[in-house]
């Protein structure tokens, strides 16, 4: 066997304070291969990428040994460092939002990326600009070059930065998290364009996931890290089939998944028979508009939209960013100015509900949001969190208080301790458990939660969804439960409502929309969603690209 | 791009309706009064009336406002009770010398602001960013009636190269060379406290750009941290550091009055000192109104020049 094209041995990663680092990693790639990166947060994978470019942050140093092509990297001053970066190793980002200049060009900023290793200029390089683009699969690339960033979709821009990352044909790509910022169906684009770039150029490419999914659809072999360390590394097809290590299993066993289309659902009923009691809540014809009509331009964000959610049960809305979601559930609680229709909340219109009344309702209902670090106030002790809202409604007694959030803090799973601790020394998983414990101090009969487990690592989310679908059980409130993750809505909604461009195309139980979609579109939605499988991906690899012209 | 602005100018008319009734307002609730002033210590109570009733200042405050808004309307700035003279010729002559003062002191802060920060964060180094954070705190801290005198004392006394004070004899246009020597102290003395300023917002402005994740992509793509720092960074901080340099030109228009005492130049500075002590009704609320004025339409540039400057406010998204 020829040397590898990337040997990374012993890497080690240390900081002059005290963070999750690199302990040990020892990754190769070769020639033409894709290998990932596999870990929860903290596990390293990041790091390790940044060290193979020189990229690390400041006050970090890494030791032991990065050859690319032979060559030693580790040590390079920056001079020499540059001139590797872009030219043979090269890197795509998580966030394709931020990660373009938004004051320059597309094609101000590939002729730049060109210019960095002196290769064309001038015609030369707006030509190679269209070439790149049009290898991205990027329409209209001539006309494109004159676009700025905000001008392009979340999945184009990624497109973009994976043009820059191309521009001089490096060896190796370096893709962190390059999917995790996207839609399903985008995804699946970018997963298939980085298949199809691999298989045309042969850039080897390390990409670095906690998706089992991505990894079980793109890549020819994994290393699983933890903590710092490589737990295991095998073939992916072998990894999938006999995971070695227990972490890996525990990994694997954590990702959520979608029923098979031959579960046998199909006998569940699908339309909730009226009960006759009075809804949770009852959204009737609503319409939300945005932009302003003086202005001459409205987009309707939520255009018609009619749902039942029962007492007691869980509403899964699932659908791409842009499709309403989020703001059907904002209107729940009346944050958002209704275009027509109506919204009852218990049976009651928020509408026409003013002061003293709409307070009384908002208490009984509830929210949760992604991102848990910015929803808790730093400042505040999880203690004085979770009892705010008792003192903001003045609630019994302080000791009653008290005795109230340390119930709620048992009740979530966390040590009564933890009343005292601010919300920085907590991780992602606690500060959500908080934020759901906050959410249920005032017992409310509706929850929202949008999107409360995209932000956490796997086997922290089925923690929290276990946790969630537990309490739902025991405190008997309805919810509302919105999530781009199907698979994650799968496991706690009896119902889900799939949107698009505002409009509901499907409504059943979940079980019966997942096993076994009426439209077209949930269809689509559900096959984009990679399956942590790797014998399923040769079977879907080519209709995917079939798949985007039709979304186009 | 017109309609942008065409949006900004009715809040702007509002501003300076207003302002102009509180200057209105302000200049007459001073104490003191331009009659006694003007008649002297020891005229008669009928001389005083006489000249209240020839000034229009027997009449209502609402009248007297009116008639100043109608003589406005028509370009007439009036008459200086004590000067002599129409107003609009005695401002015409102080505003030359005021503007080529100022706007030179504007220019020479945007040029060291930008050369400073630049520096700062392209060398990265601990002794250059030392040396700038000091220079840059004695600019702030040492008031303009201290640096203003140094500066004579070192350029036109120790080292006598350049003229303590006055204007170039021959104006602007004729001598460019011997102009540039008499502008050249009271400029740098004026631009000192904005410059610094300002070199301390780009600065941190451009180490914020720094820290952005496309500068990452840039530096991954093997962009040298010098060409980041001057075709990509500076473009995106140049927005928000226009917006302060719009800010800081009114610090410079009232830092004037100093400077022109300082190195006696004649401009609206003396003036406005001259026209607020003798209780110069008309020459006070002209100029009062001019700096209010001045400070208008740099906001309403300032906000065009970040429009420019800022793809995403010129052009709306047509993705997504």
């Amino acid at each position: 066997m020829s040397t590898p094209l990337l040997e990374v041995t012993d890497l080690a990663i240390s900081f002059s304070h005290p963070r999750p680092a690199v302990r040990s990693v020892s990754v190769t790639v070769d020639r033409g291969e894709v290998v990932a990166l596999v870990g929860e947060s903290g596990s390293g994978k990041s790091m390790t990428a940044r060290a193979i470019i020189g990229l690390l942050p400041d006050g970090a140093r890494a030791t032991g040994s990065v050859r690319l092509g032979g060559d030693e990297l580790l040590g390079l001053g920056e001079k020499a460092y540059t001139a590797v970066r872009g030219r043979r190793v090269a890197m795509v980002f998580q966030e394709p939002q931020t990660a373009l200049n938004p004051v320059r060009t597309i094609g101000w900023q590939i002729a730049e990326a060109l210019r960095a290793h002196g290769g064309v200029r001038g015609k030369a390089a707006r030509a190679r600009a269209v070439e790149l683009l049009t290898e991205v699969e990027i329409p209209d690339p001539e006309e494109r070059l004159g676009w700025y960033p905000h001008q392009l979709s979340g999945g184009q821009k990624q497109r973009v930065v994976l043009a820059l990352a191309l521009a001089n044909e490096p060896e190796l790509l370096l893709a962190d998290e390059p999917t995790t910022a996207l839609d399903v169906t985008v995804q699946a684009e970018i997963l298939a364009l980085l298949r199809r770039i691999r298989d045309r150029t042969g850039t080897s490419i390390l990409i670095i996931t906690h998706n089992m999914g991505v990894v079980a659809h793109l890549a020819d072999r994994v290393v699983v890290l933890r903590q710092g360390d490589v737990v295991e590394a095998a073939g992916t097809r072998e990894l999938f089939a006999h995971p070695q290590h227990a972490y890996t299993r525990q990994l694997l066993a954590a990702v959520p998944r979608l029923p098979e289309a031959d579960d046998g659902v199909r006998v569940l009923a699908d339309a909730p028979a009226p009960t006759g009691e009075v809804a949770a809540l009852e959204y009737d014809d609503v319409s939300v508009h945005y932009g302003s009509r003086m202005r001459g331009r409205v987009l309707p964000a939520v255009d018609g939209v009619t749902l039942r959610l029962e007492r007691g049960q869980v509403l899964g809305l699932v659908g791409e960013s842009g499709s309403g979601k989020t703001t059907l559930g904002r209107l729940a609680a009346g944050l958002v100015p209704l275009a027509g229709g109506r919204v009852r909340v218990g049976g009651e219109d928020l509408a026409g509900l003013r002061g003293r009344r709409r307070a009384d309702l908002r208490r009984r209902l509830a929210f949760v949001h992604q991102d848990p670090e910015a929803s808790l106030d730093p400042r505040f002790s999880i203690g004085e969190a979770i009892r705010e809202p008792l003192d903001v409604h003045g609630v019994g007694s302080r000791a009653a208080r008290d005795q109230r959030v340390a119930e709620l803090l048992d009740a979530v799973r966390l040590p009564a301790s933890f009343t005292k601790r601010r919300p920085r020394e907590l991780s992602g998983g606690q500060r959500q458990r908080v934020a759901l414990a906050r959410a249920l101090t005032l017992d409310p009969q509706l929850l929202v939660a949008d999107e409360p487990t995209s932000a956490l690592d796997v086997s922290v989310q089925a923690e929290v969804l276990e946790l969630f679908a537990d309490l739902q059980q025991r405190l008997g409130f309805a919810c509302v439960f919105i999530s781009h993750d199907l698979a994650v809505v799968n496991t706690v909604a009896d119902h889900v409502a799939v949107l698009r461009a505002g409009k509901v195309v499907e409504h059943g139980a979940a079980a019966r929309v997942f096993g076994d979609p009426a439209h077209e579109y949930t269809r689509r939605l559900l096959d984009a969603v990679p399956v942590p499988d790797p014998t399923v991906r040769d079977a879907t690899g080519p209709a995917l690209h079939e798949q985007r012209e039709q979304i186009a | 791009m017109t309609h942008y602005l065409l949006r900004r100018l009715p809040s702007a008319l509002v501003v300076l309706a207003v302002a102009s009734f509180g200057i209105f307002a302000m200049v007459r609730m001073v104490p003191g009064d331009p009659v006694s002033t003007l008649a002297g210590p020891d005229a008669t109570p009928e001389a005083r009336a006489a000249i209240r009733a020839d000034l229009g200042l027997d009449q209502p405050l609402l009248t007297q406002y009116v008639h100043w808004l109608g003589q406005l309307a028509h370009l007439d700035l009036g008459t200086s009770y004590r000067i002599g003279g129409q107003v609009k010729d005695l401002v015409a002559d102080g505003a030359v010398n005021t503007i080529v003062l100022t706007l030179t002191a504007l220019l020479l802060a945007s040029l060291a602001a930008l050369v400073c920060s630049v520096l700062a964060v392209v060398l990265d180094n601990r002794w250059v960013n030392a040396a700038l954070s000091f220079g840059n705190t004695l600019a702030i801290a040492l008031p303009t009636f201290v640096t203003g005198l140094v500066l004579i004392l070192l350029f036109a006394v120790v080292l006598p190269v350049l003229p303590a004070g006055g204007t170039p004899p021959d104006g602007f246009i004729a001598r460019p060379d011997i102009a540039a020597q008499y502008l050249l102290l009271p400029a740098v003395c004026l631009a000192l406290g904005a410059g610094a300023a300002l070199t301390r917002f780009l600065t941190e402005a451009l180490r914020t750009e720094m820290r952005q994740p496309y500068v990452t992509t840039a530096r991954a793509l093997g962009i040298s941290r010098r060409r980041i720092v001057l075709t990509q960074a500076l473009r995106n901080a140049l927005p928000s550091a226009v917006t302060v340099l719009g800010i800081q030109f009114g610090t410079l228009l009232g830092g004037a009055v100093l400077v022109e005492a300082i190195f006696t130049w004649p401009g609206l500075g003396g003036l406005i000192e001259e026209a607020i002590s003798g209780r110069d009704y008309p020459l006070v609320q002209v100029l009062l109104l001019l700096s209010v004025t001045v400070f208008v339409v740099i906001q309403l540039l300032t906000d065009v020049v970040h429009a420019w400057l800022d793809p995403r406010i010129r052009i709306g998204g047509t993705g997504s």
